[in-house]
């Protein structure tokens, strides 16, 4: 465990670039997250918030020398907060070729009910 | 605002700005250009590693020309209202330049969770060769 938590330490935390927008049928959230294999994704909701985090090993082995270094392996780490409108039950997620797709629809309308007055 | 990001909060902020502050600006990299790009060497081929996530293989056109490798593409802007943008979207292109000779005909190329690889195999009849001198 606490390896396992050195571990993790060790990579660099980056913030994913994300885009929020609107649509029809709820809100999408689309998280740009190179290198992250599906069994390396965690998405959380506690609460009010959504939290994404997803490690990136760059597969690299250890015999190359690198002339130019632009990206790196690590950890991304975003948390999103959600509006009461937002349907918890339903979010959908999907990975693709390194980006995170949310979907979070809104909750239905509850239908308006009537409520009968009983005489006592 | 229906739905929004707290960017002013998250766990362990204040030991994150003190980590940004005394770390060297080796992330710097990630925000010069896209796609960003690695490039190694080993002892048989050349490595161009790049994030292009969003990007299926046949969105990404390679280039192989005689001195150079281009890496170009389109990156579509999602439709609807949006809130936040913060994805790179648009046309993009990196050239690599190659001041070595390399195996043209087994150069290979893969993607694989939005990591572009191309293997530029070294080239075996390009090595070095001795020229000897007669001495007249």
């Amino acid at each position: 465990m606490s390896e396992n938590a050195t571990e993790t330490k060790a990579l660099a935390r980056v913030s994913p670039a994300t885009d929020i927008l609107e649509r029809e049928d709820g809100f999408y959230v689309y998280m740009d997250i190179p290198g992250v294999r599906r069994e390396d994704l965690n998405i959380d909701i506690n609460e009010n918030e959504l939290t994404v985090t997803g490690r990136a090993l760059q597969g690299s082995s250890e015999k190359e020398s690198f002339l130019e270094v632009q990206f790196g392996p690590g950890e991304y780490v975003r948390a999103v907060s959600l509006s009461d409108r937002v349907d918890r039950e339903r979010i959908k997620a999907s990975l693709k070729d390194g980006v995170l797709t949310l979907h979070l629809p809104r909750l239905e309308k509850l239908a308006p009910r009537r409520i009968p007055v009983q005489t006592g | 605002m229906v739905l929004d990001f707290n960017t002013m909060y998250y766990p362990g902020r204040f030991e994150r700005v003190i980590e940004d502050f005394f770390k060297p600006q080796q992330g710097e990299g990630r925000r010069m250009a896209f796609p960003p790009l690695n490039v190694s060497e080993d002892e048989a081929n050349y490595y161009v590693r790049s994030e292009v996530p969003g990007l299926a293989m046949d969105a990404i056109e390679l280039t192989l020309t005689e001195k150079s490798l281009v890496i170009r593409g389109e990156r579509p802007t999602e439709q609807g209202k949006y809130y936040r943008q913060e994805r790179p979207a648009g046309f993009f292109q990196r050239v690599v330049a190659l001041n070595v000779p390399v195996d043209r005909d087994k150069v290979r190329a893969s993607l694989a969770d939005g990591v572009l690889t191309v293997v530029l195999p070294k080239c075996e009849g390009c090595v070095p060769r001795k020229i000897s001198i007669d001495v007249a």
